[in-house]
């Protein structure tokens, strides 16, 4: 039997989801210090540096970046709310649907948002 | 690790069991659970709006260095930033921690592992600070 396998329902795929997404903000958090910061060293570097963001497979990355957020800023609440409510777990399924729900659709609506830009520059 | 199988545990709902007699003894581990629930819900907000300005409210493309200059302009907007750098540097190095101690299991590579991401997160930390601080 695989030991990383802890029954494998939905509160264990909640669990792996939540610290893969926070692993994953987590090590783009540690690069954006250093993208930001040579705000200070030179403008011009920020900019060329910065000019990646804009780039369609970083569009496409910041996609995912946002779902990794909403899932983990949610999925994080859910967790609180059955810390401070014990009874709360018995609704756990529930809420995780709900989280997924905005995870898919807050990632569907801002990325139209993001790759809009990128398709219609013209619309800027 | 290795386990057989064991049997399952009663069909009782960890709401059913009887409430701790006493209350568990205050550690470190404690102020962890609670800086995480803390921090967490501040990053909810400073993160998740962090993210709409600089990707639904502007297009990512036009947030160059007149508009961090512009925004930075303002030391409000600084402390925003800073509290955004701080509070989301320690939620994720205390959640890597948590990594850490499940997977790691050697001590020497836990101890190594520790010390590269402290050591990681106190430089980028004084970078990012002084970044904010000095522009």
């Amino acid at each position: 039997m695989n030991s990383s396998v802890y029954r494998g329902k939905s509160g264990q795929w909640a669990f792996m989801t939540h610290r893969v997404t926070g692993f994953l903000v987590f090590c783009f958090l540690l690069m954006h210090v250093i993208d930001v910061s040579l705000v200070n060293v030179n403008p011009h570097l920020y900019n060329d540096v910065h000019g990646i963001y804009g780039n369609v497979f970083m569009r496409i990355f910041e996609i995912g970046l946002l779902g990794g957020l909403v899932f983990h800023s949610f999925n994080g609440l859910r967790i609180i709310a059955y810390d401070f409510f014990p009874g709360a777990i018995k609704r756990e399924k529930e809420m995780l649907t709900v989280v997924v729900f905005l995870t898919v659709v807050l990632m569907i609506v801002g990325g139209w948002i993001i790759l809009h830009p990128y398709f219609f520059p013209e619309s800027q | 690790m290795t386990s057989t199988l064991e049997p399952r545990a009663p069909k009782t709902s960890v709401v059913d069991q009887p409430r701790l007699q006493r209350r568990p003894r205050v550690n470190t581990e404690v102020w962890s659970w609670y800086f995480m629930r803390v921090s967490g819900l501040v990053l909810l907000f400073l993160a998740l709006f962090h993210f709409f300005i600089t990707h639904i409210l502007n297009d990512v493309a036009t947030t160059d260095a007149t508009f961090v200059a512009k925004r930075w302009d303002n030391p409000l907007w600084r402390l925003y930033d800073w509290a955004l750098l701080a509070l989301g540097l320690f939620h994720g190095t205390n959640g890597v921690r948590f990594i850490m101690n499940d997977y790691i299991v050697v001590p020497w590579k836990r101890a190594a592992a520790k010390a590269f991401v402290y050591g990681l997160v106190l430089a980028l930390f004084a970078y990012g600070t002084l970044s904010i601080v000095t522009f």
